[in-house]
């Protein structure tokens, strides 16, 4: 049992999507996530475990060595997608709700921005470690965000911001959340945010990357 | 002269696969299969994605004012800090500009991400950047070659939001433009649409330079075009 789960989460660190694929060079002709994921299944062991022994356990793994430098973005969106192959197969426990996810992040680009890239690394590493994720996208503004979390009461939120003229507005978001919804747990990041300015604006967790956030919300719900 | 537009082929640019995995993070010729692979094939199609366009206006009424670190062209003011103003002090005249790679790129890589083709469409984004990028490396040697035909010498490119300049300010840079000039607009947060665009300055006049790499000018340790193109001539900080 734990050798399969060992190789599966191999497979999502190196993100080895499935059989066919030919990354990374040295796993060409290996089973993948994709089949490893379905054999671990189809013999019965328990989702829970496929889930957070192997394929969240390979996630981590990448986004600590991202955090490092070891690793650049197209790994990190190579283990992405060998994760998101792979819960293809746990999906219909997470549907009947045999298998609950560890909380909700909703995420988003603030208003006035339209830069994706950043917030949807953060996204896939959320996902990846356990997460439902709902990405309300680009340009969103803090009425949208509020809807987003009385949908998903409880949730934890991402907002996102690349240019300085924009984080500004994640001033304006954070406090018409706080506002509405008080206990809400807000997460920010993107290029020119800073841990200052965290503080400034009332936020409660800032992270220069995604696995500070995936540490963070671990924390939160552990 | 004072208004100059352009209009770019891809294929006129130099984006190659190999400056693409760099930008990706590995060492050119060196990034497994299949980032190649996908590099080519949104290589091969970025020609259909693309309106590649660009320009300047050049203002002679200008002066820097050492003092408070702001540059003054044609009445208008740009508090354009000390880094800046240092690296254009001795310019008689200064080049706005402005370049696009069109809308088609970026929608394209979002489009990819959307479908769950995260690689491609990461490759698509930063294909986007370097087009961009490459586009106003030709506009910037053909106002070099128009002014070293005067006598004259270019700086390197300045932008807002770099070395301290309030990425804020793009708002007076584009009043020197006709409105939907090249097709890109400002939003109110001063985030030019389509995305993958570039606006700044670039100066003009006898006794000024292009020094090439201009990293070491810049904090922004973190940056992923960091030492990156000191091979190239890099107008980044
Ligand atoms: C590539 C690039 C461009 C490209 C493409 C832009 C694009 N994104 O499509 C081009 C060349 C077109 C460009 C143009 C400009 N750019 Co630019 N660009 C960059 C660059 C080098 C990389 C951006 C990128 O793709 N990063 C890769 C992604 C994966 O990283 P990321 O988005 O930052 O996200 C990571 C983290 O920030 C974090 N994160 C992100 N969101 C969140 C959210 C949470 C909750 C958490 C926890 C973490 C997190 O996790 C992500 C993964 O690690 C950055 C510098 C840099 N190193 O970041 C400048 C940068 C973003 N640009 C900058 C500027 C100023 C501009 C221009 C305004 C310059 C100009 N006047 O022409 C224009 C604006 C363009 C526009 N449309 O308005 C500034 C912005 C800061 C500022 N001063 O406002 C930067 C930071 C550079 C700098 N000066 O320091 N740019």
């Amino acid at each position: 049992m734990e050798e399969l789960y060992g190789k599966i989460a191999h497979c999502v660190e190196f993100g080895k999507i499935n059989l066919a694929s030919p990354y990374p060079p040295d796993m060409k002709g290996q089973e993948g996530a994709d089949e490893l994921t379905k054999k671990a299944i189809d013999e019965g062991f328990p989702p829970e475990e496929v889930l957070k022994k192997g394929l969240v356990v390979g996630m981590e793994k990448i986004g600590v060595k991202f955090r490092e430098n070891k690793v650049f973005v197209p790994q990190v969106l190579m283990s992405a997608k060998a994760m998101s192959t792979a819960m293809e197969h746990l999906r219909p426990f997470f549907e009947s709700g045999a298998v609950k996810r560890k909380g909700i992040f909703v995420i988003g680009t603030v208003a006035g921005d339209l830069h994706d890239i950043g917030k949807n690394l953060v996204s896939m590493m959320v996902k990846g470690s356990g997460f439902e994720v709902v990405d309300l996208g680009t340009d969103v503004n803090g009425q949208q965000f509020i809807e987003a979390i009385k949908q998903h009461p409880g949730c934890y939120v991402g907002l996102s911001a690349l240019l300085t003229t924009t984080m500004v507005n994640m001033e304006k978001i954070v406090a018409e959340i706080k506002a509405a919804v008080p206990d809400t747990k807000i997460l920010i990041g993107g290029a020119p945010v800073s841990e200052e300015f965290k503080e400034k604006i009332h936020a409660d967790f800032y992270s220069r990357d995604p696995q500070g956030a995936v540490d963070f919300l671990n924390r939160s719900v552990a | 002269m004072e208004l100059q537009e352009y209009n770019y082929r891809f294929d006129e640019l130099e984006v190659s696969t190999d400056i693409i995995e760099k930008f990706m993070g590995y060492q050119p010729g060196q990034a497994p299969e299949p980032m190649p692979q996908l590099i080519r094939e949104v290589l091969n199609q970025a020609h259909d994605l693309c309106d590649i366009r660009g320009g300047y206006v050049i203002k002679q009424d200008i002066a820097v004012n050492r003092d408070d670190k702001t540059l003054h062209i044609h009445g208008v003011e740009f508090d354009v800090k000390k880094i800046i103003t240092n690296q254009l002090k001795k310019m008689d005249a200064t080049a706005l500009f402005v370049c696009t790679a069109g809308p088609g790129i970026s929608n394209y890589s979002k489009e990819l991400m959307h479908e769950g083709d995260f690689i491609k469409g990461y490759i698509a984004d930063v294909v986007g950047s370097e087009i961009v990028e490459s586009a106003m490396d030709k506009i910037q040697a053909d106002l070099e070659n128009q002014m070293e035909s005067q006598g004259l010498h270019i700086t390197d490119r300045y932008s807002p939001g770099y070395c301290g300049w309030s990425v804020g300010e793009q708002q007076k840079l584009f009043s020197f433009f006709p409105q939907d000039f090249c097709g890109i607009t400002l939003t109110a947060s001063s985030l030019m649409q389509p995305i993958k665009s570039v606006s700044g300055v670039i100066g003009i006049g006898e006794n000024v330079r292009r020094k090439g790499y201009v990293c070491n000018l810049c904090d922004m340790v973190n940056c992923i075009y960091r030492e990156k193109k000191e091979t190239k001539k890099a107008d980044r900080c």
